[in-house]
């Protein structure tokens, strides 16, 4: 079984669990910033997701059924456990399942209501997931083959940077991630502003401090992402930061020029060429 | 909490049967022209994310209920604002066959915003004032619904002693 | 020949369910019948648990050659009789095949060609898994199938067979089962296979009629398969003069060997042999989960890892199996998604994970090995429990399409829970089917090809998983549930196969450690090529914190009932959102609510107050993939793959 976790892995588990939702937070109010910058207006302050939460949990907690609401739950809990497996350095595969386990969690929340915008939210949301994992698993084995482990903690060990040697894995993930935080054109299930089409899809039938638990379960989606993206260097995280900060500015990007396309285009879309990409990595490195 | 709901009032708008005159104006509070995001506010279609109803148009048979359907799925605390003449009296559509009436005799009105359309500097007051009795409201006031406007104000004239008075004729 | 322990367990584990079924078979009333099927599933549960303590032993029977070869015989003879009765030219023709083969060996036995005498029968720990399998999982499905058959019976057609036809092939399997894993001589072991396909035959033609067809379907793969498997032990008694696994394994004799594994092919339904399986989704249900799912088709899965272990040598026919394998796992997971009969969406999955357990025993490295024993057990449990609540959840409601499922949740409480947990078992964490397929994962990673079909394999597993989960516990909101009333044979069963599963799945790393890394150990000891980056993978994933999940899942079921179970008030209810439109009335009222369970649609009210239904259904993705034709084409590349199997193992 495990080794003990000494004190010092202790602090920094607490600490990643309390620090990443208000990253992944300002994070999210730099978004709308930035965004609302780029469209020539002032846009709300940084620090306005914060004020969002408090808000969304002093409303009155209105629901449909009891079951949506556990399943709100289990959703924030297993994005708490991402972060706290990342920060054990656990197996990247068991990470993955479990992040995957949040989002399924998502879904069937969504699907435990008889409502139809969630229902086809929720169905929506499950072809993402469709088409962004057989990207992650591929990263996950690009990891392996040059450490020969599949431990977090192995990534660090690496003595050149990871973006040196997965180009076309990191241009790969950047698309998972855009489908992960529910950027145009991939915002087919939910978004933030787009709710022309399904009037906000899976959390359509959350309200109160349930939609409260969603958006902190988003902001620590958020920050495990752009973590993600800084470890692309890990050798050196200041410019990992760089490289972060360039793919939130490439993501803002794609989101405003971009507007929602289909489901099915995403889906050929994502298994056609950034599958392609990163298969090619994983041939490049399985060959060298 | 500190008062977090001042400071991030989202809105839900409904259309009960404007001409979409109101409604325009209202989108444009959202264009960078007016920019009522900066404030916080944002525009959600699903009332149960909402605190701020914004209702533009007056009250019929068929959207009677669905406006009680739909200020019924918005969570406590919650605030109404009535944009536009139409939902106070009737507007342009008074004594047509089919209008009951304004919206308050469906759903209590927090702030009625008069005009036709009502200008958006005139609707972000509405919404910011609404706003204010919604941090009440969540300190536990009870308020009763607003009275209706009888008089038009410009808002950059509000303070000044130019006031113009119209009178309505009083409808249903 | 000495009365021990094992002797006698060995007896009871293939003898006395074929005693008992003959005992149903005669028995004129309900009850008897009854408490007989119960009596053997103690005597048999009790006998595999026996048998698994026991430690390793082998058995030789005297005077065993003819007895087999008698009953080799017998079975062959009995199916050719049933293939003259139903006019299939190919089975008549596969059977006389069959029997020329066995009369050729009786001849080359008497004419002095003499074979290496080996004990018939032995335990180790990969066959003491499969009995506990077939041993416990076994007779839970039989008591099931006394409470599922009688009402199956009230609305049999005229042209079903007897309740104790039915008994007498379903006891009797579970013997011929237990013989199969059992046996070390070839001819034993065929034996005990052609009579699984005949109890898979009777059983799937239960009700008469239409299922005649699929029955006859089964037959035929099925006697392809065995075909093969005479054919290879022929040519095992010829060229290596000995017919036991052990003989198999220490000549490395390919061409039997690769006879055998197109034979589990065919048992085990992978591409291009899975139509037999779709086909016998007809059958009633306790059928499907015992036989389809949970024992019969594990018999292939559990020869292809018997024999390959010894054959790493030939790395090209293994890298060909492998590929059967992962193809056969993506392939049906592929199909599945567009099913929306539920049996057929299990019936799919079974296929893929059997193909992803051959895969894994393609692959022949330690965490492979071991990931394949995981899948096995795993999977039997949570499949079997899953089958046994579709009968349940169609008997209830008259329908297997998974669209009519929705509200089942308060209606039938128990049942919806127990398949919420076998569903979940097959799909997420912490549960032993995942961990199984996070090891194959990391198992396969060396191969990039099939790594590639295992990740769309996996993810295209989740989606179809996801969908049914979703859908069957929709409902509104209801202040209490319903009081479920079952048949208590059916809820005996239900609900110790949930507690399997749930036991199974927390102490799923623990089971890991104790049983399949031994196991593993043993099996590749011998082995001088394993590096030690892939024994490393294999301690590393038995220390994995599994203990993390399930705290974690503790912690949200605290905080939801601490939160929210209690606090929870009817007036916080609120109506979904219809754009205002609901067809209810605008508040929540409890009358409102009682007649809203239908969730196929959503009635809104339109144009002139007139009451529409809404539907939303879920993603089949018929546009993308259409069944048939992906059938054929997933096919055309299964046959081509077999031909080039059949073409290495002659170039060695």
């Amino acid at each position: 079984m495990m080794d003990k976790i000494n004190w010092t892995q202790w602090i920094i588990i607490a600490v990643s669990l309390v620090a990443a939702p208000f990253i992944g937070a300002l994070i999210s109010g730099l978004d709308r910033k930035v965004t609302a910058r780029m469209q020539g207006r002032k846009g709300p302050p940084v620090i306005q997701p914060f004020y969002d939460i408090i808000k969304l949990f002093s409303k009155q907690p209105v629901a449909l059924h009891k079951l949506q609401i556990l399943y709100a739950f289990l959703h924030l809990v297993f994005m708490m456990l991402v972060v706290v497996l990342l920060a054990m350095g656990q197996d990247l595969l068991m990470i993955l399942f479990a992040h995957a386990f949040s989002t399924i969690c998502l879904v069937l929340g969504g699907m435990s209501v008889r409502s139809p915008y969630s229902r086809i939210g929720s169905m929506r949301k499950i072809m993402q997931m469709l088409a962004y994992e057989p990207i992650l698993i591929l990263i996950i084995v690009a990891i392996y083959l040059q450490t020969d482990s599949f431990l977090a903690s192995s990534v660090m060990n690496m003595p050149k940077p990871m973006l040196w040697s997965m180009p076309l894995l990191f241009l790969a993930f950047l698309c998972a991630v855009a489908i992960k935080l529910n950027k145009s054109p991939f915002d087919v299930s939910t978004s933030h502003h787009a709710h022309q089409e399904l009037i906000k899809g899976i959390t359509v039938e959350y309200a109160g401090p349930y939609l409260g638990i969603i958006e902190i379960a988003h902001f620590y989606e958020t920050a495990i992402l752009f973590f993600i993206i800084m470890v692309f260097w890990q050798t050196n995280l200041y410019i990992g930061f760089g490289l972060e900060t360039l793919a939130f500015v490439a993501i803002l990007i794609l989101d405003n020029t971009f507007s929602r396309l289909t489901t099915t285009w995403m889906l050929k879309y994502m298994w056609s060429i950034p599958l392609f990409l990163s298969i090619a990595n994983i041939i490049w490195l399985w060959s060298k | 909490m500190f008062n977090a709901v001042s400071k991030s009032p989202w809105v839900v708008h409904f259309n009960c049967n404007s001409c979409n005159g109101c409604d325009i104006e209202f989108l444009a509070c959202l264009t960078p022209h007016y920019d009522v995001e900066r404030f916080g506010i944002l525009h959600i279609g699903n009332p149960k994310h909402a605190d701020v109803l914004v209702v533009t148009g007056s009250v019929n048979n068929r959207n009677a209920r669905v406006l009680q359907n739909v200020y019924n799925q918005i969570p406590d605390p919650k605030v109404v604002v009535a944009m536009g003449v139409c939902t106070s009296s009737g507007g342009v559509f008074a004594g047509c066959y089919n209008i009951l009436g304004g919206v308050d005799i469906v759903i209590p009105v927090d702030v009625f915003v008069p005009g036709c359309p009502p200008r958006p500097e005139a609707m972000i007051d509405g919404i910011v004032k609404a706003v204010g009795i919604l941090e009440r409201k969540r300190k536990g006031e009870v308020f009763p619904t607003a009275p209706k406007p009888t008089h038009t104000f410009k808002p950059s004239e509000e303070q000044s002693a130019e006031k113009t008075v119209i009178k309505e004729e009083k409808t249903v | 020949m000495e009365i021990t322990n094992f002797n006698v367990l060995l007896a009871v584990l293939i003898i006395v369910p074929v005693v008992f079924g003959i005992v149903a078979y005669f028995s004129p009333w309900d009850k008897l019948r009854s408490l007989s099927i119960v009596l053997c599933s103690v005597i048999v549960a009790a006998a595999g648990l026996l048998i698994t303590i026991e430690p390793n032993n082998k058995f030789e029977l005297p005077g065993s050659e003819m007895i087999a070869t008698i009953l080799e015989v017998g079975i062959v003879a009995v199916i050719l009789f049933i293939a003259v009765k139903i006019k299939n030219w190919l089975i008549i023709l596969m059977s006389l095949v069959q029997m020329g083969v066995i009369i050729a060996e009786i001849i080359l036995a008497n004419t002095g060609h003499t074979v290496a005498h080996t004990y018939d029968f032995a335990t180790d720990p990969l066959t003491k898994i499969l009995i506990l399998i077939t041993s416990i999982v076994g007779p839970i499905i039989a008591v099931y199938a006394i409470g599922y058959m009688k009402s199956h019976q009230e609305h049999a057609p005229p042209t079903a067979a007897s309740l104790g036809q039915f008994f007498f092939f379903f006891i009797a399997f579970l013997g011929f089962m237990n013989g199969l894993v059992m046996a070390n001589n070839l001819k034993w072991f065929s034996f005990f296979w052609e009579a699984t396909t005949l109890c898979s035959y009777m059983l799937i033609g239960q009700d008469g009629g239409e299922s005649k067809k699929n029955a006859e379907r089964a037959l035929l793969i099925n006697t392809f398969g065995g075909t093969a498997m005479v054919i290879g032990v022929l040519w095992l008694v010829v060229e290596n003069k000995t017919e036991s696994f052990e003989g198999l394994l220490l000549a490395k004799a390919v061409i039997p060997m690769v006879l055998l594994c197109v034979a589990a092919f065919t048992k085990s339904a992978l591409l291009p042999f899975q139509s037999w399986l779709l086909g016998a989704m007809i059958a009633p249900t306790p059928v499907s989960a015992l036989l389809h799912s949970a024992t019969m088709v594990k018999a292939g899965s559990y020869l292809v890892l018997r024999v390959t272990p010894g054959f790493h040598d030939s790395t090209k026919v293994m890298m060909v199996i492998t590929f059967i394998g992962a193809l056969t796992f993506a392939g049906a997971a592929l199909l599945a998604v567009t099913q929306s009969n539920a049996k057929r969406v299990l019936a799919y999955s079974t296929i893929s994970n059997l193909g992803l357990v051959v895969a894994c025993a393609g692959i022949n490295t330690p965490l492979a090995y071991a990931a394949a024993l995981a899948i096995i057990c795993f999977h039997a449990i949570s499949k079997g429990l899953l089958f046994l609540c579709v009968g349940r959840i169609e008997q209830k409601i008259g329908s297997r399409d998974i669209e009519d499922m929705g509200g089942i949740l308060y209606r039938m409480p128990v049942t919806t829970s127990v398949a919420l947990i076998g569903m979940m078992s097959m799909l997420l964490p912490p549960f032993g089917m995942l961990l199984s397929k996070w090891m194959a994962i990391e198992a396969t990673i060396r191969s990039p090809l099939i790594l590639i079909f295992i990740i769309l394999g996996s993810a295209l597993t989740v989606f179809f998983w996801s969908k049914w989960i979703g859908r069957i516990q929709t409902s509104s909101y209801h202040p209490k549930f319903n009081k479920e009333t079952m048949d208590p044979a059916m809820g005996f069963s239900l609900v110790t196969l949930a507690l399997g599963v749930l036991l199974t799945g927390v102490g799923s790393m623990w089971i890991f450690n104790k049983f399949f890394a031994p196991i593993t150990r043993e099996v590749f000891a011998s082995r001088t090529d394993i590096s030690d980056v892939l024994w490393n993978v294999f301690t590393a994933a038995g220390n994995f914190a599994a203990v993390t999940l399930f705290v974690a899942v503790g912690i949200a079921f605290l905080a939801y009932w601490l939160l929210v179970w209690r606090r929870f008030k009817e007036s916080d209810v609120r109506l979904p959102y219809l754009c205002g439109e609901n067809a209810e009335s605008t508040v929540y009222t409890t009358s409102a609510f009682h007649n809203s369970e239908g969730t196929r649609s959503y009635a809104f009210r339109s144009m002139g107050d007139k009451i529409e239904n809404s539907w939303s259904s879920t993603t089949y993705l018929k546009n993308f993939i259409c069944e048939k034709k992906a059938t054929i084409w997933l096919n055309l590349i299964a046959w081509v793959i077999i031909i080039i199997l059949l073409g290495e193992a002659h170039l060695l």
